[in-house]
């Protein structure tokens, strides 16, 4: 493989890769406070998305209930500037970690409150998911979604160099994507492991019951918890289908398992596992050569398949131990 | 009026009744022992105070009132801290994080003026204070278990079992550590299965059997009472 070919992939996978972390943390903070997947997640991905495209469009104008509604008659205020249609991303991630914390009333506190085994959580949140789907084609209907290419203002569509004689082109908005999504892990980073609101948030972690005989109230912070999972799914949505267009209702089906593989091949509730395993699948289907690229989920589910032989407990999981 | 006053305290326990009918009072500057074998309700009885577990009838006033369906956390707020069995400190956290936490329902700069207190009354905890409490001693890891419940300034310190599974001379250590807390007024209520020990460091013992209580006085005079023994024999 030619360098600027290596770089180009290299710069593919960091960008897929980055949101695929971003994505999975929003799973592992949910597994490491109640010990379960939230499979409504990736439909909170998938909302986010639609959350965003309709701050900055204002419309569907393909089918369903809202098809011929326009919210912006005098075109979207969200639009057209790079800083506006930040302001949108912020705003969609931060209706979907509201949709999120409904999800946690709904669909996994009262299955808690009346002591029910975890598994049945899996199978509430997963009729959440078929709800939003359903409701998300009911009002627009299944077609895709592109976001204007005005929508971000006059930004140049791909940076282009030359090395050793060829041009390498990486398109602007995986650039974005890449730096977003690190920015996004770096707060993260720096809220979980230094802030007050994070050591609390890592003590319910740890254990419930000693969280609250220091004054932590549970309940708070399983919603904080899914606020954080909502808005994390929600942004990567919106990157994503930046990025690749608003793929219709199941949308994020996809993404909900590659977002599954990559927190079992980080290690189930590790965060440094998550970002790791995102970025090992996100690179791994990069360097998928075009003419096989129909076979980029079967390299992802083969390298986990070949990683959980060797470690499985993941690559920065805990090996399983009894709490005593 | 003191300051933990629990009346006709039944509590269950999944399908066992662990506590039944137990009234009992601690007035404000003193150390209250409760005793009693395995299974007697003691540990029960300290998780129904700190509002880990919910009373089936009864109360239990703090200062006068009602807490008898307060939220744990809500407790903490009141003034009320537990050093649970086990002592249960964060493992993966370090010994800071571990004392920060338990001030967590407070702010501002008298958390780092206690910190230091605390590292100056358990110098073992300052000179580890970045290490994770999950790899201290049994014996350091009750330190700190008592230090995280002080750094919220309680009312009243729940002590459940301080003594478990620790060497005597560790032991001999942490009840200079209650004494010493007491002398400087605050008020303990403490479980012990160290029947004697408890009693010498404590003003009054409340002697539980198979979740009720059966008999009650001043510790120094129950210390040769031939009936806490028998308590313990079970007979």
């Amino acid at each position: 493989m030619e360098l600027s070919q290596f770089i180009q992939n290299l710069m593919n996978g960091l960008a897929i890769g980055s949101v695929y972390a971003i994505f999975a943390l929003g799973y592992t903070l949910v597994f490491s406070i109640l010990g379960i997947i939230n499979f409504a997640h990736g439909a909170v991905f998938t909302l986010g998305a639609y959350f965003t495209y309709t701050l900055v469009v204002g419309q569907f104008e393909n089918n369903g209930l809202l098809k011929g509604v326009n919210l912006f008659p005098d075109g979207s205020p969200f639009s057209g500037q790079p800083l506006t249609f930040a302001l949108a991303t912020l705003l969609g991630a931060t209706l979907a970690g509201l949709v999120a914390v409904l999800i946690e009333r709904l669909a996994f506190r009262p299955m808690r409150s009346r002591g029910a085994d975890p598994l049945l959580a899996l199978v509430s949140s997963l009729g959440v998911a078929l709800v939003i789907v359903n409701l998300i084609q009911l009002l627009v209907g299944a077609e895709i979604y592109n976001f204007p290419s005005n929508a971000y203002g006059d930004t140049p569509p791909a940076l282009s160099f030359t090395l050793g004689g060829k041009i390498v082109i990486i398109r602007t908005v995986q650039v974005i994507i890449f730096a977003v999504s690190l920015v996004m892990l770096a707060v993260l980073g720096y809220v979980i492991g230094r802030t007050k609101i994070g050591k609390a948030l890592r003590a319910v972690a740890e254990s419930p019951t000693t969280a609250s005989l220091l004054g932590i109230s549970v309940d708070r912070f399983i919603l904080i918890t899914f606020f954080l999972s909502g808005f994390l799914g929600g942004l990567a949505g919106t990157l994503v289908g930046t990025a690749f267009g608003v793929a219709g209702p199941y949308f994020g089906v996809v993404y909900g398992l590659k977002g599954l593989a990559v927190i079992v091949l980080g290690g189930l509730g590790s965060i440094p596992g998550a970002v790791l395993g995102g970025l090992v699948i996100g690179l791994a289907e990069a360097f998928v050569p075009s003419q096989y690229s129909a076979y980029k989920d079967a390299v992802a589910f083969a390298l986990l398949f070949v990683i959980l032989l060797v470690r499985p407990q993941g690559l920065l999981g805990r090996s399983a131990i009894q709490k005593v | 009026m003191a300051l933990l006053e629990i009346e006709n305290l039944s509590v269950n326990y999944g399908a066992i009744q662990a506590v039944r009918n137990l009234s009992l009072t601690v007035e404000e500057g003193e150390v209250v022992t409760l005793i009693g074998a395995n299974g007697a309700g003691k540990t029960t009885t300290l998780r129904a105070v700190s509002r880990l577990m919910k009373p089936l009838s009864g109360s239990i006033r703090f200062g006068g009132r009602d807490i008898t369906r307060l939220p744990a956390d809500e407790a903490v707020k009141l003034g009320i801290a537990q050093s649970p069995e086990g002592r249960q400190v964060l493992a993966r956290q370090s010994i800071q994080d571990n004392l920060e936490l338990g001030a967590y329902t407070r702010s501002g700069p008298s958390v780092k003026a206690d910190l230091s207190e605390m590292y100056e009354r358990f110098p073992r905890l300052g000179e580890r204070r970045d290490q994770m409490a999950g790899t201290l001693s049994g014996g350091e890891q009750q330190m700190l278990a008592i230090a995280r419940a002080l750094m919220s300034r309680p009312k009243l310190l729940l002590l459940d079992e301080p003594s478990l599974g620790l060497a005597p001379i560790i032991v001999r250590e942490i009840f200079g550590i209650i004494r010493d807390l007491n002398a400087r007024g605050t008020t303990i209520l403490l479980v012990e299965q160290n029947a004697k020990l408890a009693m010498n460091a404590s003003h009054r013992t409340y002697v539980l059997e198979a979740g009720q209580m059966t008999f009650t006085g001043d510790s120094a005079q129950l210390v040769n009472d031939e009936r806490v023994l028998h308590a313990y024999l079970g007979g």
